[in-house]
This record gives structure tokens, sequence and C-alpha cells, in this order.
């Protein structure tokens, strides 16, 4: 009898690697406190901080920025309700990994909260003034040409824009004739998103790469900046330094203009790589002066909706999905059809209009591709057209697609799931059928039996009962013999 | 003939009718603002209808006879006539307990020659809520019986005390009814009583209908589209005009509040709203409001004492009705000359887009369409005269005019 | 741990109003015994603005001052705002809060016709003016996206009886516009809004000290209603609901009330006639 470890064959069978998207936190966390605590001394850094703690935890923060000495636990847990105690423990364990509080003894020997006090102090300026200005607020004499919000909104686009163009068409040009630089692509292999050709060693998108371009464009810039501070160090950049400015760019105004002056080197090159994916606009590279596009702006939120009493012209959806699964994009970049040709099958092609249909095959293979279902919804939700938008009225649905769509597509994803891995061992070559059946029967009656089969005597048992189950066949055969 | 002598139009008539001669293009060759103009207007008649009411029953006593009868299905209204129905009652017994809290209500089904009541008259709108949603799930029989359905509601009504106002309300799917008698009679022995009865046709206007809302002075109607069956519905939440049988009296009602001491702790008891149902049974809780006559513990309010009978009520509930004694002043219809920049209450920038603002003739504010309408809907009170010193003393000293009804003074 | 992405998803689409009703009213007793509590108290609302605004980049903030002669918005303001250069650490968008509300409030306060004599504060009608703007926001949202408003009175001023009514008819309107009314009593205890914080699920918090305040609005004010069922805040006040009577004004657990206007007697009056004419009851 023979025993083998299934573990190799689930590696096999895994699913295709999903694109991590980490929030501030959980990139936070893999820093060291050193880092953590360098980090705090920038306001900006601790308000962006501060803002991506779960909500229990901000009051507690915000109820003893104000007091002087450490709080007792005790105390600080009496805050929260009974019922709610979970959530109170999430809280504090967060607060601790950030480094935004540390435990400390107060007299009296009970254990205490005490925040750190470079985040104090700092979220204390931010809040409430003091300290010095941020970097990039030198007075400015008016810009003679300043910019309006729609210019930037077009600038930052298309520059974004550029850099997913490379991403599907590889070295060909974007449409207006521009590449990115090296440095760019270099980012882009690093995150894994694109890959270099085995043949040419050009570069190629990666099936992460896919899943990238899928997200709505906040979170493909804010996955896109984390990639680039990761490699900042390697070029020498200082990492809280670049942190707080892009902070600082998440907190400034749209429309308005601040001043490059005083910048150290290495945020002035930051700003210029900046620059080229259209986070900051400045008309020559000297001219002291930038504007921040919404791109920038609120970096860390992943979809963000501005709600504003004066309706601000957002970037209008294009694509209509009907009951019968067709999907109509009206749209002329190849960007888009590329993106949609990931998971429709597309029928016609006009100068403006791409029609195309959702079968279970082109999902499927979507699927396959380690797109997931959710990704796909999302997507379409993110760029349906206005008309979808109205709707939402009439049906009192959340989404603005077709519920028979959105249900199908989910459905077709789960046809996929019928595999439940377990790791386990198998156990067969039995010499003869009572030895299978006595080793079975043994193995279900401890409850580690995963799947049999009588007629090629194989049995797979769970790996925590494997033990058990192989003292038994030698006590066993000991006894048989 | 009956219909005729009012001398007015059918509603479905005189509402949108000839609108596209109303509809002109603005110099873009558009024709958004025209339509915009139009649904504006549409949504100030309701408020203007209000006015004219002197002396109103507020203590309404409502049932509401729903055809369930198989002309029911029929899908003319989305997705089907008893789903549409029971959507929109939902929504209209929800707002008619909002505006009108000391009031009862409850809910009769016709089919199947039959009336069966599906509700209990009450006073809380969670209870009919449950059973309209049973209701609608139930199949939908036979024809409905008109004469039976108003028996039954007559039955309970009867025995109101005379200072209600006693009301019904029937949502007719069906163009036939079949009754075991005289209608006729039961039509006399409403009137007798005073019971007003309206009638809510979803297929087209039947005669026996339009004579028994006439012969009661209650409204009648048949609705075009989904729409306008919630206009239909909603012009009922207001309470009618008193009936001239109606009487003036004193009544006796309980002011709860909660008994327990500062210094102890209370004792914890069970309410008696939960007593007696199955699916949600009364807990042991401290809080709730006790009848102050014997000492029965409610959790909600206004409830009548199922113990001694006692209407209880707390003050802010008598509070909720007196808008309907003050109502906020119509305001006036200018056009848009940017006298103001700025709403006065919501604080929104008056665009070129603007027609027509509005202006309260007592604090002379100027407010836009929207606050308009939240304003005589919703707050039941003007922003402007509230808020400026002057005016607010006017709007203190104003009183409730009580004169005679002259709307049924012919009789 | 879907449904825990879900939950998150829509956090994001979801907007926290707040919009505080201040009472500058100099006939105030605090103010009126020391005005340097008028700039502590605005401190104190400006650092609180801010506060709110830090929770999440999606939260808004509107401010009404209740003067004694009017009500007026002082954040934000109409038009263009005031541009505002950062001075210091202070991130640029606190900056502008506090300096539109100190200049709006000190233009307000030098336009302000002189007042003849202690006069009550019309915040019931403020706070109608807070319901019409949070309406007009709710009108204007993207699709999907959610507003949870509530509105927060900081008063120092007994309240009127006159205004019983409207304050009925705005509590009413609070509840069913789903809005919650937070209420910070700076001086004596108000037993009018104590029921519209009932109401409308709100919190009543009468300060016991002045200094402090700052603190007390964060702790009890800052969380929003949905975060207050997780954190352990001062228990709701009992109250009293009982009408008083016409002809005594006491307060009275069984009466007898008119079937037309709703006027509440505490005994039959020996003519119980047709009413002519009376006067309503105010509270």
């Amino acid at each position: 009898m023979a025993e083998k470890d299934t573990k190799s064959l689930k590696s096999i069978l895994q699913k295709p690697v999903k694109l991590e998207c980490k929030d501030l936190y959980e990139y936070l966390k893999t820093r060291s406190a050193d880092v953590l605590e360098r980090l705090y001394d920038y306001p900006t850094i601790c308000l962006a901080v501060y803002r991506e703690l779960p909500e229990i935890a901000r009051q507690f923060v915000i109820r003893i920025l104000f007091v002087e000495q450490p709080v007792p636990q005790a105390v600080i847990a009496s805050w929260s309700s009974q019922i709610y105690v979970k959530e109170h423990t999430a809280a504090t364990a967060i607060l601790g990994d950030l480094g935004v509080w540390r435990s400390a003894a107060i007299p009296g020997g009970l254990p205490a909260w005490e925040l750190s006090a470079t985040f104090k102090r700092n979220l204390k300026i931010a809040l409430l003034g003091g300290g010095r200005p941020w970097t990039m607020v030198n007075v400015l004499d008016t810009d003679s040409k300043a910019r309006d919000i729609a210019f930037l909104d077009n600038y930052a686009m298309s520059r974004w824009r550029c850099v997913l163009h490379y991403m599907v068409g590889g070295a060909t040009k974007g449409p207006d004739g521009e590449t990115i630089s090296p440095d760019a692509v270099r980012i882009l292999l690093n995150a894994n998103l694109m890959k270099r050709d085995e043949n040419d060693g050009g570069p190629v998108i990666t099936r992460q790469g896919f899943q990238f371009l899928l997200l709505d464009t906040q979170a493909q810039v804010w996955h896109f900046m984390l990639q680039y501070l990761d490699t900042c160090e390697q070029r020498g950049m200082s990492l809280p330094e670049c942190l707080s400015m892009m902070f600082q760019l998440s907190f400034s105004t749209l429309g308005r203009d601040y001043s490059s002056e005083g910048l150290s080197n290495t945020l002035l090159s930051f700003l210029q790589h900046l620059r080229e994916f259209g986070l900051v606009y400045q008309r020559k590279r000297k001219a002291g002066r930038f504007y921040p596009t919404r791109l920038a702006l609120n970096i860390t939120n992943k979809n963000s909706v501005a709600i504003s009493d004066d309706d601000t012209q957002h970037d209008k959806g294009h694509i209509v999905v009907e009951t019968n699964y067709r999907v109509y994009a009206y749209t002329d970049s190849s960007l888009q059809v590329a993106l949609l040709g990931l998971f429709t099958e597309l029928l016609y092609r006009f100068p403006n209009l791409v029609v195309g249909v959702l079968t279970r095959d082109s999902v499927r293979q979507a699927l396959r591709g380690g797109i997931t279902a959710d990704q796909i919804i999302s997507y379409l939700e993110q760029h349906a057209h206005p008309n979808m938008l109205l709707h939402e009225h009439s049906i009192k649905s959340k989404s603005p697609l077709p519920p028979t769509v959105v249900d199908q597509i989910k459905l077709w994803e789960n046809e996929r799931n019928r595999f439940t891995f377990t790791e386990g061992v198998a156990y067969n070559q039995f010499l003869s059928q009572s030895d299978f059946i006595t080793l079975r029967d043994y193995a279900q009656s401890i409850n580690v039996l995963i799947w049999q089969n009588e007629r090629n005597r194989t049995m797979v048992v769970t790996k925590n009962g494997h033990d058990d189950v192989k003292k038994f066949w030698k006590r066993y055969q000991k006894g048989g013999s | 003939m009956a219909e005729e002598d009012d001398g007015k139009e059918y509603r479905w008539e005189t509402g949108y009718e000839k609108t596209w001669e109303a509809i002109k293009e603005d110099e873009d060759g558009l024709v958004d603002g025209a339509i915009a103009d139009i649904i504006q207007k549409g949504k100030r008649k309701r408020q203007a209808q209000k006015k004219g009411h002197s002396r109103l029953g507020m203590m309404r006593h409502f049932y509401v006879i729903v055809d369930c009868s198989e002309s029911m299905t029929i899908p003319d209204l989305k997705p089907t006539r008893i789903m549409c129905t029971t959507k929109l009652l939902e929504m209209f017994i929800e707002e008619f307990f909002d505006q009108n809290p000391i009031s009862q209500l409850g809910v009769i089904a016709m089919k199947g020659k039959r009336a069966e009541k599906i509700s209990e008259m009450a006073g809380s709108s969670r209870k009919h809520i449950k059973a309209l949603s049973q209701m609608s799930k139930t199949q939908l029989t036979g024809e409905p019986s008109l004469q039976n359905g108003l028996e039954l509601a007559l039955q309970t009504l009867k025995m109101i005390p005379s200072h209600a106002s006693r009301e019904i309300l029937i949502i007719m799917g069906s163009l036939t009814t079949c009754d075991p008698g005289d209608i006729n009679t039961t039509i006399d022995t409403l009137k007798k009583e005073g019971v007003r009865c309206s009638v809510v046709s979803l297929s087209a206007e039947i005669r026996i209908c339009r004579h028994l809302t006439v012969e009661t002075y209650g409204l009648f109607s048949a609705v075009l589209d989904d729409s306008h069956f919630r206009d239909q519905l909603m012009q009922h939440i207001d309470p009618p005009p008193a009936a001239q049988t109606q009487e003036n009296s004193l009544i006796k009602m309980g002011f709860p509040h909660n008994q327990s001491e500062e210094t102890k702790e209370p004792a914890l008891t069970m309410c008696m709203c939960h007593i007696d149902s199955n699916d949600e049974p009364s807990k042991l809780t401290a809080g709730g409001y006790q009848c102050p006559q014997c000492g029965s513990k409610y959790c909600e309010l206004p409830v009548s004492c199922t113990s001694c009978n006692l209407t209880l009520v707390s003050a802010p509930h008598l509070a909720r009705s007196y808008h309907h004694l003050f109502p906020v002043n119509h305001f006036r219809e200018i056009p848009y000359t940017k006298q103001r920049e700025l709403c006065y209450a919501c604080q929104k920038t008056f665009t070129d887009l603007e027609k027509n603002v509005y202006q309260c003739d007592l604090c002379k504010q100027i407010f836009c369409i929207d606050c308009d309408i939240f304003i005589h809907d919703t707050l039941h009170i003007c922003v402007g005269c509230t808020t400026i010193p002057m005016a607010a003393q006017n709007i203190h000293l104003r009183e409730p005019i009580y004169k005679q009804n002259s709307q049924h003074s012919t009789q | 741990m879907e449904t825990e992405a879900r939950t998150v998803d829509n956090k994001e689409k979801e907007c926290s109003l707040l919009v505080i009703v201040l009472d500058t009213n100099p006939s105030q007793q605090i103010i009126r015994r020391d005005s340097h509590h008028v700039t502590q108290i605005l401190d104190s609302i400006c650092a609180f603005s801010n506060a709110h605004l830090m929770q999440r980049p999606q939260n808004k903030l509107a401010v009404l001052d209740c003067h004694h002669h009017g009500t007026e918005f002082l954040y934000p303001t109409p038009g263009r705002p005031l541009d505002i250069r950062q001075v210091d650490g202070q991130y640029e968008v606190f900056t502008l809060v506090e300096k539109t509300i100190k200049q709006k409030l000190a233009q307000i306060i030098s336009d302000a016709p002189k007042m003849s004599g202690p006069c009550e504060s019309l915040l019931a009608g403020s706070i109608a003016m807070a319901l019409s703007y949070i309406t007009r926001l709710e009108r204007n949202r993207p699709l999907g996206t959610r507003i949870n408003a509530r509105i927060l009175v900081v008063t120092g001023s007994n309240e009127c009886a006159s205004q019983y009514m409207t304050y009925m008819n705005v509590f009413f309107t609070a509840q069913k516009q789903n809005i919650v009314l937070d209420v910070c009593a700076l001086d004596k205890s108000l037993t009018l809004l104590q029921q519209g914080c009932d109401i409308t699920g709100g919190q009543y918090l009468r300060l016991p000290q002045l200094e402090g305040l700052l603190q007390y609005l964060l702790w009890v004010f800052l969380p929003d209603p949905e975060t207050r069922l997780k954190l352990v805040l001062p228990p709701p006040v009992k109250v009293d609901y009982r009408a008083a009577c016409f002809c005594h004004r006491e307060l009275i657990d069984i009466g007898y009330v008119c079937s037309v206007c709703f006027t509440v007697f505490k005994s039959p009056p020996p003519i119980a006639g047709k009413p002519k004419k009376k006067k309503v009851r105010q509270m």
C-alpha cells in the first residue's frame, strides 16, 4: 500500500493569481516601527492615516488626542458597548499595528494606552494649526495662464490613458504618438503587471495586468503609486518624503496652483514622475508651479464619490448592457475595446460604437484568465451609460445593470467553483478488499475520510487524520498477521 | 343626472388635457423648459386645493375597501392592478398615520361576492402593512360585492362615537358588483350615518359608484396610470371637511408618561400590544408607556387601551395635527427677475433656468419651487416667517378661525 | 468575507452631513455674563467642525448662525470660496472653514441692527432652514449614494413656548426625513428640544460647565448615529410627553380633548358647546 501526498496536485489546480490590492493600512502594516515613526513626522501622513482607521478607532484617537497622560486600557474598553467587543478588539489591534498608540504603564501598574507623541503632535497641527506650513505652499503671484478644472481633468486622463494604452498595446505608440518613459515601464514590470516576453524580451501584459485594467481609475492610481513607492528607496528617494508629498497632493484643492519652490531634488524628480502619470500638471519643467489633478486627490479612496451641491461633470459612461446580454459601447478607444474583448464576444465594430455579446464562453474565458465576476460587473457598472443610470429609479436595484445579466455572470463564475480543495493523503494498492474495507470503515468512524473508491481500492483521508489511520493500520497489520 | 349637476369636468379630462398646446419651443428650439413648467404646475396643484377647508374632521375612522376579485389581475397597471394597489396603499397608510396621528384605519377585501376584514380598525401602520402584503399573495377570485363591503364597514363605523369623522375609501377594479340586496338602501343608511364614501376606480367610471360618492359627499375618480392613481389616493390624506352630522365634543384621553422615578430602577413589565401575538411575543422591558387610568403598558403611542378603552396619546401627536388648522399661506408665484440670488430656505443659487419663484406674503422672502413644495407638503411652516423676528411675531398671533362649514350647508 | 467587502464598499458611497445651528443671540445669559464666551464657543465649534471633516473625506459640513435678527449660513457661503493659502501646518480645507466662519460671523454681528431689549432666539426656524438645505442636497445627490444628515443645535438660550408649533413641525419633518437632531444645551435645560432629540433619536446633552466644551462635543456628538450604537454614550433622558391643559396650564395625565381643534382641558368645562373662537394650547 502506498501513501501519496496530494499537495502537489493542489498547486496545479490552484486558481490563477489574483491581483492584490492593498489599502493604506495593509501597506503601512508591513513597514517597521522605525519607518512609521519617521512617517508620522508629517502632518499630512498623520491625517491620511487617521482617515484610514476604522470608525471606532478614529473616535478613540480623537477622544484621547487632548489627554496628556496615558489612558488605562480598561477605561478605553469601557467606551464601547458589549455587543461590539469584536470591533473594539480589531480597532485596538490596528492602532497598535500602526504604532498610533502603544501600551504604557501608569502608576498603580494598570496597563494603559498612550498615543505616539509624534503622531499626536502632528495630527493636532493638521487639525488645529500651528507648526510649519506644508512644503508646497509658498506664496505665488497669480498665474497669468491659470488652468481650469476641465483642462486639468483632460490632461490627467490623457496622461493616464497613455500608461494604460502602453500596457495593452505593448511597445506600440499611443493614439497621441506619446510613449511612456523607461522608468514607468520598470514599475509596470516590477509590479508584475507586465512581463518580459520570452521570445523578444519586449514587455507584454500579464493576467494581473488585465485585472488591473478593469479596476477604476482611482484604484489603479493607488495601486500603481504603491508599486512606485516600493521602488523609490532603490532610486535613492526617501520614502517618508515621497509619501508625504503624495498625501499633500491628495489633500490639495483642485484647480489651484502650488509652488515647487524649495522642494528638494529628490522631490523635484518625484514631481516629474507624477507629472508623467498625470497626477500633476506643469507647463514647463522649470515652471516653479504646478497644478494637482483629480487623479492625485483623495488618492487612498478607492471609489469615492463626490457629493456636492453643484453638479460637477464626471467621466460619462459609455456602455449599455441589455437584458439580452448584448453590450453596446460608444467608444473609439482601442483600450476600451480591448478591455471589453476580455469578457465579451465582439460582434460589430463601427467608428464610434462596438457591439458585443456576453456569452458563457466569453465570460468563462475571462474567468479562466483570473478575472473575477465581480470585476467584470464592477467594470460594467462604472462605465454604464448615463441612460442606464436612469433605469435605476424604476427598478429598485442598486446596480444600473439588468439583474439577470449580473446574476448570470455570477452563476457562470460559480459553475467553475464546483471543486472544493481539501488537503489529504491517499491510500491505495491495498492487497485485499477486506483490508481496504476495514481501514475505510475506521477512517469513516473517526470522520476523517474524504473520498474512497471500492473498485480500485483507493481512499483519501484528511491530513489531520492521517496519523490516526496510519497507527490503526499498523496495529491492524500486526493483529492480522 | 347627478354627474352633470356639479358642472365640473372629470379630473382626467382637465389635468393633462391638450398639454401639447402649452408646450412652446424656446429660442433654441428646446421644449425642456415648457415641460418642466407643466410638471411644476402639477406639483403645486395639490397644495392649491388645500385651501378653503374650515372645520375639519381630524379624528378619522377610515376604512379602505379593496377589490380582490379576478379583475385585479389585469396587468394594465404595472405589474398587475393588485400589486400596484398594494404598493401604493402601503405608502398611503404610512402617510395617513403620519399626517393624522390619532386617527384609525382598517382594511376590507372584497372577493368571491363576499367581504372580509383584512385588518381591524387600529391606530398603527405596521399591522396594516403586514396584512396588506399577505392580502396581495392570496388568490384573486370571483366578483366583488360592493354592498357586502359597505355593510361590513358600516357595522364597525356605526359604533364609532359621533365626534369622529367616518370615511370609506373603495378601490374598485371590477366594472360590476354582485349584491345580495338593493344597494340603494345601503347607500341611504350610509348617508344617514354620515359616512363619507369615496371611490377610486381602476377601470372606468361606474354609475353606482358615482352615485354613492355624490350621495355621501365623497370623491369619485378613475385612474389614468399609476402616478395618477397615487395622486388620487393622496387626496385622501388630508382630513376632509367635517360632516354636518359630526358633533363637537370633548373626548377623554390619557397622556401616559414614564412612571419610573429618577431614583429607583424601573420594574420590568410586559406590554399589552404584543401580549396576544404569537410571532412577536411580549418581552419584559423597563421602558414603555403606562395608561394613567388602568396601568396597562404599551410600547407605542398612540394606541387605544385594550383594557379600559382610553385613547392614549402624547402631546406631540396632538401637535402633529395642528398644521391642518394652520396651513401655511399659499405662496405667490412671481416671474424670476433676479430679485434675489438665493432661495431663502435652501440657499440654492437661482439660475436663468428658473422661470418662477415663490414669495411668502407675510415675510416677503423668496423661495425656489422645490422649497415651496417642501414647505407646504412636509414642513408646514414658512422658513422665512419663523426665522425673522418681525414676521415670527405675526405668525404666533395668528389664530385659527372656526366658521361654520359652508360646503355642506346647501344640504 | 465577500459581504465584508461589500459593506466597506457601501460605506464609501455614504456621506455624513453635519449641520450645526449655532445660537449667537446676545440676549443669552452666558454671553451677557462674559462676552469672551462667544470666542470660546466659536473656537470649539470650529475645531469640532474640522474634526467632523477630518473623519472621512466625504463628510460635509454646514454651519448656520441664529442671531437675534435672523438666521444666516456661516459655512458654506454662496459664490466663490475665500482664496485662502496655508499659513501653518493646518490642512488647507480646515483653515478655509475656520476663516469663513469667523469672517462671516464678524460681518453678521457688525451688520446686525441694534437690539432694543432681550429677545428670543428663533431656533425652530433655523432648524427649519437647515432641513430645507439638507433636503436640497438630498434631492441633488448622485444616484447610488446616501447622505446621512444630522443637525446639532448649540445654544444657551431659554426656549420660548411661543415657538411650540414650529418646533413640533420641525421635529416631525426631521423624523420623517430620517434626520437626527442633537442638542447641546450650554446653560438651562431645554425640555422642548429634548423632546425633539427623543423623537428623532438624537443625543441631548446639558453642559455642566462651559470649560471643556470641545471635549464634550467630540465625545458625544462627533460619532455619527451608526457609530453611536457601538459606543457607550449618556443614556437617553426620560422625556415628559404629557400635555398641559388649556385652562390651568398644568401637566395632566387624563384630559378632555376637543374633537375639532384638539384643545386639552383638565376637566370637562360646564358648557361643552361648539367652540367659536379658541386659542390654541401652547405647550
